[in-house]
């Protein structure tokens, strides 16, 4: 279904299509010349920054030869096997490349070429999403019904719920870890048909948008006693592989663009869909609907900009990709509504 | 920073088309300064970064070293534009350049000075719109917001120009004006020549920490006139250049320290303020701005106190606009326990620190007035009495034993013992968890309850104070009393599971205090903490708490303490222990699985139907 993406005007220089990382690291083992570059490579990259060894005439000798190789530019799959590890190569050269701290880095994960109208298609073989159904319908309450008739999203849903709703002791509500890799299963193993309908419902009253906002159970996984500040959320979630790359995954996919008509790069509302699916038990970077509210649609992370001293206006911006970024609203009202854009070939 | 010039902005962008000619202006960049008399120089670092750490040396862009302004010194062809856009996969491809600022004139192409900004060129597929393909508002401004920082307390100066170069430059003949709107009384002036806009004065980031303007613009073509209005934002950054201050003088506090002798106990608090913002990311460098030492040179003072601080972001007013300080809370921690016998006074200082600010008045001096008072280890002065029926069985909780005070102590631990009798008669034990205060008296041995020879029996009770060895007596009297009851046959040993009401009271079990079970009637509404259960005693069983008598034997208490399955609607407790609400009536196989379900509907036994029959 999903082709090879094709760069915007044809390429001369070969267009490679990339690999994902570990086959790539295969690739490279099995060549000494590039093994030991990369060796090289890893051993400029640690503990220094980019200027000082790119001065060193080994360390620019090994990035030469692996720009040619697939290691340079590999990816990898979100749910793949091997996904850590994969993720662990990608940034044990991208860390260092990379100008440290930048405020949106690329994401290590393949571009998303199916679309919405695919899921709708596959949506509609087992309900009738039809936009046009009456008004007293819950579409939340829907989804859950859906969920529960396929035996694979029962399962991860009930397990996720069970989890993230145990009580441990008097003192810790629940296990906020394990509810986070609980819900990653969910969302990494189970279709989006089922998955986006229960976290992208459409409401008309206020029981079912508590009921949208209830969806992650977020009093374990997204409550906590104080909110932290975002920037010093988003340093932590940078120091995690997974969540690093998440995060980057989202600001890749819905970072508000005003060169198109939906404010989505490539007009792809899927990505962002699945981005910002990914990003949920992204550990404390985990996003979610800050009220039961129907008329307004304000998504967030746990944090706030208090105490950002001079870093205010950069935190400040931080907070408005996830609370004021008409790419994501678009995408989840897209979605409600069962509407795709239509690209014209 | 050795050198104090800085940009107004993080980012600057702007877009490059296909075969624009060698010599378009593309933005200009701007540099404040830090002192008087510094001058700006410019310079790019040689080479462009392109998406995912591919870089490419700069062959086309430039910037003049004294005006900053930034242009293309050789145009861009097809080949160059696929060249730079790969391994991009949006249809939009950016290239990054960082532009570098310095006081004195750039002697080799440095690449690492802190003060740097990034400039973001978006290439766009295409050659350069003519001019009237452009809408009013292109004309007039970029897709980027006017938003700049200005260091508080610095000398003035221009910071940004309103009129784009890259048009200008391609639309001589067009007239396109500026203003600045609502600037009246604002340190800001605009040079209507240039098109630049200055500050005119050292801000005050205490005094106003954001300004927010409106720039407009005028395009005028023949007769016809378009007008657009962006706002234009200043915020102000803050340096530290307040000294911290105590609200109304309150520099003392007192701290007590009586039963709450626990490691880790906040005695006193006391708050600074300061009008500077302190920022908590990252936390570390914020922690070693403001420092809180205690001034001591008692070694014993030291290892008992501890300082702890922390600080949170507050609102003040000025002057109607709304600013950012600092609320830092000093609070005096016990670092460890202190024993029941210590017993002293004095008054404890604490250094707060500034170090950041450079003036006389940095730091301040809290007083914590300590009082440590000893704490007495004595039971209250009458005699413990007592009475416990002779149908009480194992288990059977009779009372509680507790020191003066006991249930406000922390960070004392009393163990109860019971000194045993020189009497056969030796009814009961005592109990005590781990966390708890006070002693359990329970039935132990239930036979000698039901000898007739045992009546009353005198114990001595001793609580010792773990840590200082001390230790009290006092007198147990345990009176038994009621007349022995018949035991029913064929009772199971735990109350729970009796299913009803009746066949409930009529058995006995683990933990009964008067040979029968209690039966409590719940309330009925779905599913509730309120359920109806079958209980060796009401009082204590079910209350939500596993207690340490009740974890002794699974047949007590499994509404408090299972850890088995529930089947059928129910929330279970603390720790996945017990059952906290239940459906209907809950009942329990010890060490196996408890039912929650609605009592069935009693059919009568013979309906109309059936008497007709009859």
């Amino acid at each position: 279904l999903a082709g090879p993406p094709s760069p915007p005007g044809q390429d001369p220089h070969g267009w490679r299509v990339p690999v994902d990382c570990v086959r790539a690291n295969e690739l490279c083992a099995a060549e000494p010349s590039c093994s030991s570059r990369y060796r090289t490579l890893r051993q400029c990259l640690a503990g220094r920054d980019r200027n000082t060894m790119l001065a060193n005439k080994e360390c620019q000798a090994a990035l030469e030869v692996l720009q040619e190789s697939p290691l340079y530019d590999c990816r990898c799959k979100r749910g793949m096997k091997k996904e850590l590890q994969c993720l662990q190569i990608y940034w044990s050269i991208h860390l260092g490349l990379t100008e440290g701290e930048e405020f949106y880095e690329a994401s290590p994960y393949e571009p998303v070429t199916s679309r919405l109208s695919d899921i709708f298609r596959l949506a509609s073989i087992f309900s009738g999403m039809d936009p046009a159904t009456n008004s007293k319908s819950n579409h939340c309450l829907d989804a859950a019904k859906a969920c529960n008739l396929n035996d694979n999203c029962k399962r991860l849903r009930s397990g996720y719920i069970s989890t993230c709703s145990k009580e441990i002791s008097a003192t810790e509500h629940c296990s906020r870890r394990k509810c986070h890799k609980a819900l990653r299963q969910f969302f990494d193993r189970v279709p989006s048909e089922y998955t986006y309908r229960l976290l992208f419902c459409s409401c008309k009253d206020q029981a079912c948008a508590e009921r949208r906002r209830q969806t992650i159970v977020p009093s374990c996984s997204y409550e906590d006693k104080e909110k932290p500040n975002c920037l010093d959320l988003r340093n932590t979630c940078r120091t995690d592989h997974l969540c690093r790359s998440r995060l980057a995954d989202f600001h890749t996919n819905c970072q508000a663009s005003f060169q198109s008509l939906t404010s989505c790069p490539g007009d792809n509302y899927q990505a962002c869909l699945g981005s910002y699916a990914g990003l949920i038990a992204g550990f404390d970077m985990t996003p979610n609907y800050i009220d039961a509210s129907t008329t307004s649609i304000t998504i967030s992370p746990w944090c706030s900009c208090k105490g950002s001293g001079n870093m205010e206006e950069e935190c400040e911006k931080f907070l408005q990709d996830f609370t004021e970024n008409p790419c994501l609203r678009n995408a989840i009202q897209a979605f409600g509504n069962g509407t795709d854009v239509n690209l014209s070939p | 920073a050795a050198f104090g010039l800085y940009f107004p902005r993080k980012e600057y962008s702007e877009n490059v088309y296909i075969d624009q000619p060698a010599g378009t202006p593309l933005l200009r960049i701007h540099a404040l300064r830090d002192a008087h008399g510094e001058v700006a120089h410019f310079h790019l670092c040689q080479n462009l970064i392109i998406s995912r750490a591919r870089s490419h040396e700069n062959h086309w862009f430039q910037i003049r070293e004294k005006t900053g302004l930034l242009y293309l010194s050789k145009s861009l062809d097809r080949e160059d534009f696929n060249m730079l856009s790969v391994g991009s996969w949006m249809p939009l491809s950016k290239v990054m350049l960082y532009v570098f600022l310095s006081s004195h004139p750039f002697e080799e192409k440095e690449c690492d000075s802190a003060t740097r900004t990034t400039v973001f060129l978006s290439l766009i597929n295409a050659t350069a719109p003519a001019c009237g393909s452009l809408t009013a508002r292109q004309h007039c401004f970029t897709e980027m917001d006017l938003s700049f920082h200005i260091k508080e307390n610095k000398p003035p100066g221009t910071f940004h120009q309103l009129q784009l170069p890259s048009v200008h430059h391609l639309c001589q003949n067009l007239s396109i004006s500026y203003k600045l709107l609502a600037a009246e009384g604002m340190p800001f002036r605009y040079n209507e020549n240039t098109t630049s806009v200055s500050v005119t004065q050292h801000l005050d980031r205490e005094e106003r920490e954001r300004y927010e303007l409106i720039a407009k613009c005028t395009v005028r073509e023949g007769f016809r006139e378009m007008q657009v209005e962006v706002p234009f934002l200043v915020n102000v950054l803050d340096e530290d250049d307040s000294p911290p201050f105590l609200p109304n003088g309150t520099d003392t506090a007192d701290a007590v320290v009586e039963f709450n002798r626990k490691e880790g106990t906040v005695l006193a608090t006391l708050t600074v303020y300061d009008a500077d913002t302190t920022p908590i990311y990252p936390l570390e460098s914020s922690r070693k701005k403001y420092t809180g030492t205690i001034i001591t040179d008692d070694p014993w003072i030291s290892e008992t106190f501890r300082v702890e601080h922390i600080f949170d972001e507050i609102h003040f007013s000025p002057n109607g606009s709304q600013v950012r300080g600092t609320r830092h809370e000093y609070k005096l921690v016990l670092n460890k326990s202190i024993s029941v016998t210590e017993h002293r006074s004095f008054q404890l200082d604490v250094l707060v620190n500034d170090t950041e600010f450079r003036g006389p008045e940095r730091s301040v001096m809290l007083h914590f007035n300590v009082s440590i008072l000893p704490v007495s280890i004595q039971f209250p002065n009458v005699t413990y009495q007592f009475t416990v029926n002779r149908n009480a069985e194992r288990f059977a909780q009779i009372g509680k034993i507790c020191i003066e005070n006991c249930m406000k102590f922390r960070g004392v631990n009393i163990t109860y013992k019971l000194l045993s009798p020189n009497v056969s008669c030796y009814p009961v034990s005592i109990l005590q968890g781990r966390e708890d205060k006070y002693g359990s008296l329970y039935v132990n041995d239930s036979s000698v309850l039901r000898r007739p020879e045992c009546k009353e029996i005198q114990y001595t009770i001793q609580a010792t104070d773990k840590q200082s060895r001390k230790h009290t007596k006092t007198l147990l009297a345990i009176v038994l009393e009621g007349n022995l009851l018949k035991k029913e046959e064929d009772c199971p040993d735990s109350c729970a599971v009796s299913k009803h009401h009746a066949e409930c009271e009529e058995c006995g079990g683990l933990g009964v205090l008067t040979g029968r079970c209690q039966w409590r009637q719940g309330s009925g509404k779905g599913i509730t903490t309120n359920y109806s259960t079958c209980t060796p005693s009401i009082k204590t069983c079910p209350d939500g708490i596993c207690d340490v008598i009740e974890s002794k034997d699974p047949a007590v208490c499994p509404q408090d303490c299972t850890s088995g399955n529930i089947i059928g609607g129910h929330g279970k407790g603390t720790g996945n222990l017990g059952i906290k609400s239940g459906h209907g009536i809950c009942y329990c196989f010890p060490r196996q699985n408890c039912y929650c379900e609605k009592d069935d509907i009693k059919e009568q036994l013979c309906d109309d139907v059936c008497k007709t029959v009859i």
